[in-house]
């Protein structure tokens, strides 16, 4: 009864004229940048933070979730008719999607894809019902060790799973937690790393740096490569697949949303990773493996699902914890910070409009959704043939005007053009920029916890393993620090029976 | 043995090593009370350390399969990438003194013919019809501070 009480609260404000008007706007955009490659939802939610500043924390969140869940749709769009994801969540598509596109099945591939991201969506829904308050009354339980351990997990899970060199990965992270110190330090009030420059005082803006990483890097790599995108001409008919196909679907469409919705939760975890797990899984579990890369319908609907599924999860641990899981919840953070909400276990008590009406209204942008990406498929696949040459001139404009009005500084817009060039380099050297940003939007509040313990603890590091919660987390954590030097270890043996072998 | 990575290693170490000075000169403190340069120390040892550890790893011949220093660096349109970035500092240098609307209709101009040669009397056309548009969707539509610069608007 409590549930329903809340579901009402939650759709009577999202259906407030101008939160479905924001709503509306976000899986717009969202569809928009998901469609367009080279601009994904991080960069497009880092140039529109600022003209949320205008409007209600509850529009402003429902806008920028929006395009976090809308762009998960618009990138199967690139992925199925060009063979190019949108966005990195979609990469799963591109194998099984763009081949029924080529076998004359692009529609009935976009259809389930459409139709599979709304199911699952709307389960991942019922799943934050579900699972937010009991998480809510757990995590009053945690103190700045919990907090700590979690902040670390969630790290550790995320250098783990995304990169090819744990290693590297965690370079990138400890970068993250050190230009996260720059500032005034939240205890002592001491100066950090200013230089002197009043602006600094605050600390890094994360709107620069997410916007220098991932949109003027992004720019400044297509600038040197050139890229050329060709869409696949074939005419699209018959979106809606058939009953052999959903028979086929189905289980693929159930496992996805389930295993989806829960990688999304896991702090680190995200819907890239659901996609990737799914779509193995699926491979796995088939009674036909062989056709998993040649236009198996299967290979379209489970990462489609769980890539959807895991959107949905991933608001959990940030509405219910204060922890963002991936780079796109930091993003929210962010932004609930500076409306002047604080995330967190409180946050259901002292604004529950905004916690559910966020929960209500996703569910009401996942209906637009697919209004948008079924009747519109036509009109998002001629954005594909805007030349790159007149879009990035635009992102650019977009990244500049997006950083200076945030404090009407050009510093800021400085420090975005030093994050483009950091984020272009890292990416020439394939290294990781999600680990760099996840610590640095989690570093302080890791130090803050870190600091607080060790206080409280007189110096002694037990208090993190003597308290179940944090003991837990942190032997996760490190169990995979280990597995990756589990081969390391193994490789002269192996090197050994090789030879023998020869 | 790849230079890029050898010379990124080296980087990170350097950088390591001054973010660990910095936190010292900030004041480490104890475990017990820790002060406001033990989180930047804890943050630059360890990226030191794991700088260290690739560096290592490359040594002991673990870059075979990473991308070789021309793969990295192919010599296509650099000119065009270090073009695009003067002229970003430059805009960002007197955005301020000469406003928005003066800086960015020269910026986009030139990025517009950047990758396409285009006749420059359509690039100037997009670049004032693009400035406007931007003029008035983030200073007119959502009251966004823009510099007003020589022109006061």
């Amino acid at each position: 009864m409590e549930l329903l009480n809340y579901l009402y609260l939650g759709f009577s404000v999202a259906l407030q004229p101008i939160n479905l008007f924001y709503c509306f706007l976000g899986v717009l955009i969202g569809t928009l940048v998901g469609v367009l490659p080279g601009l994904g939802p991080v960069a497009a939610m880092s140039l529109l933070l600022p003209a949320t500043f205008h409007t209600s924390p509850v529009a402003s969140i429902i806008m920028l979730s929006g395009i976090y869940y809308g762009a998960m749709y618009g990138g199967s769009t690139t992925s199925i008719l060009v063979n190019i994801p949108g966005e990195a969540a979609s990469v799963m598509t591109c194998l099984d999607g763009y081949q029924m596109a080529r076998q004359g099945r692009a529609g009935p591939a976009l259809g389930i894809s459409a139709f599979g991201s709304f199911f699952a969506g709307t389960i991942g829904i019922v799943g934050m019902l579900l699972i937010s308050i009991p998480l809510v009354n757990f995590a009053l339980k945690f103190g700045p060790p919990e907090y700590f351990s979690l902040m670390v997990l969630g790290l550790m899970v995320l250098t783990f799973l995304t990169s090819a060199s744990m290693l590297r990965a965690l370079m990138m992270a400890s970068f993250g937690l050190i230009v996260g110190t720059i500032g005034l330090d939240n205890i002592s009030g001491l100066a950090r790393f200013t230089f002197n420059i009043p602006e600094l005082l605050d600390g890094v803006g994360l709107v620069p740096v997410v916007m220098g990483l991932f949109g003027i890097s992004e720019v400044m790599l297509n600038i040197e490569l050139k890229i050329k995108r060709e869409v696949f001409t074939t005419e699209i008919k018959g979106l809606l697949p058939t009953l052999d196909d959903w028979r086929r679907s189905i289980g693929p469409l159930l496992r996805g949303t389930v295993l989806g919705f829960f990688l999304g939760i896991l702090p680190g975890g995200g819907a890239v990773i659901a996609s990737f797990v799914s779509y193995a899984v699926e491979k796995r579990v088939s009674e036909r493996p062989e056709e998993f890369g040649k236009g198996a319908i299967e290979g379209v609907a489970a990462p489609e699902a769980a890539n959807n599924s895991a959107a949905q999860g991933a608001f959990i641990p940030l509405l219910t914890l204060g922890i963002p899981s991936n780079v796109v919840m930091a993003m929210l953070l962010g932004a609930l910070i500076i409306h002047g909400v604080t995330p967190g276990p409180l946050l259901l008590a002292q604004h529950p409009d905004l916690f559910w009406g966020v929960v209500a209204s996703m569910y009401v942008g996942n209906a637009m959704l697919l209004v948008l990406n079924l009747p519109l498929i036509g009109m998002w696949v001629q954005l594909l043939r805007v030349p790159y040459s007149i879009l990035f001139p635009l992102i650019i404009l977009f990244c500049l005007i997006g950083a200076y009005s945030i404090n009407n500084s050009s510093t800021d817009v400085l420090i975005m053009l030093v994050f483009g060039i950091i984020g272009y380099l890292m990416k020439k050297l394939s290294l990781e920029a999600a680990p760099m940003v996840l610590a640095f939007v989690l570093g302080p509040m890791m130090e803050t916890a870190l600091r607080q313990s060790l206080i409280k603890s007189k110096g002694s590091f037990s208090i993190f393993f003597t308290r179940p919660i944090s003991a837990t987390c942190l032997i996760i954590a490190i169990a995979l620090m280990v597995l990756p030097l589990l081969p390391w270890l193994r490789r002269p043996g192996a090197a050994l029976e090789h030879k023998e072998v020869a | 043995m790849k230079k890029t990575y050898l010379i990124h290693d080296i980087v990170w170490i350097g950088f390591a090593f001054l973010v660990c000075l910095g936190g010292l000169k900030l004041g480490f403190g104890s475990f017990k009370q820790p002060q406001a340069g033990f989180m930047p120390f804890l943050s630059g040892l360890l990226l030191g350390l794991l700088a260290l550890a690739d560096l290592i790893s490359g040594v002991a011949g673990r870059w075979k399969h990473e991308k070789t220093d021309r793969e990295i660096w192919p010599s296509i349109h650099r000119g065009k990438l270090f073009f695009t970035l003067a002229l970003l500092f430059i805009y960002t240098l007197l955005f301020n003194t000469l406003g928005f609307i003066i800086a960015t209709i020269p910026l986009l101009f030139f990025l517009y013919r950047l990758m396409e040669p285009r006749p420059w009397w359509v690039a100037l056309i997009a670049s004032v019809v693009t400035t406007g548009l931007f003029y008035l969707g983030f200073k007119v539509g959502l009251d966004s501070q823009l510099p007003p610069g020589i022109l006061g608007f």
